[in-house]
């Protein structure tokens, strides 16, 4: 009986994203209450750990032999099923509340094969919703937005926006780099520093949400990146100006971009597209 | 004669035992919001109200970063449970919108009491003495960058001279009849001024090294870091205008900010320096700030040399 029921957890740990295409639909407004700024308990996502807690208990009890925790368990997973199927109503044809109503009853009977065949489907019926919605529930509510976030340009003082600011950040790099390549060094001079002070006001943006100990990773992680701006700012104030170890440490503060892009710019590009 | 009427009623209280916890007055030990410490202490509660400290909940530029109390780690320093040595507080449930009150500074859960830099006896709650509030640490546990860029500096000024500057002798309490058991106690200003550098507290030195020209800018006068702030973002703004003559005119600007790691450290100059083909006529050097919850931005000094 353990080899059967050890089945369940195959089947339960196989649900994943197994399609070839994945279509991207924006969550219902009716989700937004259940996260962040409008609630901070995460009701959704939490009865989505209680059901999976459960479920998980429902296996180890059948495999340790013990029925009637399994049972309590069943009843707590229908319960919470149920109750989750009205929170968003826009989602209730994702929820079949007969078929945990069946899991619980394969439960009671006893019945490992009957225990098999109503997990396989119930455990089926979140598959879909969670192929449809999960990865883009988590791209909408658990990347912060950059939508909110300002950023002071410090060679302008003006208050701008993310994107803007990105813009100005990274038009001032490449006028650095095409004034080299052209051989101006007083326009190269120019764009130098000013892509220097923009490149060094972008920690004022990641401290908005990486606070406190994340700060210091944060710190560790651009020192390579603040060390090549040194050196960009000390070459550009000589009177003979190397262009190819500014290249080189232009290499290196693009790596530390691409680290953060690497992590942030996806799940902002999504949101962006949504709220266009 | 109010130092007899004291004595007289020390011994007679004190002497009852028992008797003084007639006096006791609860719900003093249950965190209360800060009107109800202003029941006695009026004017500290009066000069607290002034202070960042009581806006540190309610104010619209903390509402707006913390994206409506969302951001759940900010709000421990902005409505702390119980400021304690070595550890961020927790955040308090109840009476958020008081800020940073009377309790979370003095009431201590270990002793159950009211601690204070002061020996007092105080009828209606117990009180400890406690030194521990006239260290600059006791500040660590929220203003923890400030408190480092403080000790950097070496200075032996604590936090509380400049912030919680001394006021004098004064009554502790001002309502009937307990003013009348208290004798003036030595009082620091409750309204923690947040104080802004003065033009004199930064000099600036314009110098050259061959073809570079290197203008310092040094913090001399305040003994933490300009601007200063653990999560705000105050700012300080750099404008230098090297004039060539002909209308030619340079400009070099600089923006400094905690977040950006770029402040004015104390005894410490910042160097700007750029290259220079030809001999300027003026520099002027002018700084302006941003204090992190204000809008509008200040000027702090003019510097013009002619060269």
């Amino acid at each position: 009986m353990k080899g059967k029921v050890a089945l369940i957890s195959i089947l339960l740990a196989g649900i994943s994203f197994s399609a070839d295409k994945l279509i991207i639909k924006k969550p219902p407004e009716s989700l937004s209450k259940y996260y962040p700024p409008k609630s901070k308990k995460f009701e959704f996502v939490s009865n989505m750990h209680k059901m999976s807690l459960a479920f998980y208990a429902v296996n180890l009890n059948i495999n340790a032999e013990n029925w009637e925790r399994a049972k309590e368990w069943a009843k707590n997973l229908e319960k919470t099923y149920k109750e989750t199927a009205k929170m968003v109503p826009e989602w209730k044809k994702y929820f079949k509340p007969e078929l945990a109503e069946n899991f619980r009853k394969a439960v009671e009977s006893q019945n490992v094969d009957e225990v098999i065949k109503t997990s396989k489907k119930l455990g089926r019926n979140c598959q879909k919703c969670h192929q449809d919605n999960m990865a883009i529930v988590k791209i909408m509510y658990r990347f912060p937005s950059f939508e909110k976030i300002k950023i002071e340009d410090p060679i302008e003082f003006t208050e701008l926006e993310t994107g803007k600011y990105m813009r100005k950040l990274s038009n001032s790099m490449k006028a650095l780099r095409i004034f080299l390549l052209q051989g101006d060094t007083e326009n190269a001079r120019q764009a130098g520093e000013e892509f220097i002070e923009r490149a060094r006001q972008l920690k004022t943006m990641c401290t908005k949400c990486h606070t406190e100990e994340e700060k210091e990773v944060i710190r560790a992680s651009m020192k390579k990146s603040s060390e090549a701006l040194d050196t960009i700012a000390e070459i550009l104030s000589a009177e003979k100006i190397d262009k190819n170890k500014i290249f080189s440490s232009l290499n290196a503060v693009g790596m530390s971009c691409s680290k953060c892009h690497n992590v942030h710019e996806i799940p902002a590009l999504i949101q962006e597209a949504f709220e266009e | 004669m109010k130092k007899i009427f004291i004595a007289l009623m020390s011994i007679f209280i004190g002497g009852c035992g028992p008797f003084e916890k007639i006096f006791v007055e609860e719900d003093l030990l249950k965190r209360p919001e800060a009107k109800r410490c202003g029941d006695c202490h009026a004017e500290i509660y009066k000069e607290w109200k002034k202070s960042r400290h009581a806006k540190a909940w309610v104010s619209e530029n903390f509402r707006e970063e913390s994206e409506e109390y969302s951001k759940l780690k900010c709000l421990k320093c902005h409505a702390p449970l119980e400021v304690l040595e070595d550890k961020k507080p927790v955040t308090r449930d109840k009476h958020r919108e008081d800020g940073v009150n009377c309790s979370a500074c003095h009431y201590r859960e270990k002793t159950n009491a009211i601690h204070g830099p002061l020996k007092v006896w105080s009828p209606p709650h117990p009180s400890r003495q406690d030194e521990f509030f006239e260290k600059s640490k006791y500040c660590a546990s929220c203003h923890e960058d400030t408190y480092k860029e403080w000790k950097m500096s070496g200075s032996e000024k604590s936090c509380q001279s400049c912030h919680m500057p001394y006021m004098g002798k004064k009554d502790l309490i001002q309502n009937f009849p307990y003013h009348l058991l208290h004798l003036a106690k030595p009082r620091h200003d409750h309204s923690f001024p947040s104080l802004k550098a003065k033009s004199e507290d930064i000099e600036i030195r314009i110098k050259k090294e061959g073809k570079k020209r290197i203008i310092e800018i040094e913090n001399v006068g305040v003994p933490h870091n300009l601007p200063t702030a653990d999560q705000g973002d105050p700012k300080y703004y750099i404008i230098i205008e090297v004039n060539y003559g002909n209308r030619k005119v340079r400009k070099i600007r600089r923006t400094l900010s905690p977040e950006a790691e770029n402040t004015l450290v104390y005894k410490k100059p910042l160097r700007i320096s750029f290259f220079e083909r030809e001999e300027p006529e003026k520099i002027k050097v002018t700084i302006y700030r941003r204090l992190s919850w204000k809008k509008e931005r200040e000027l702090v000094k003019t510097y013009l040399a002619s060269m």
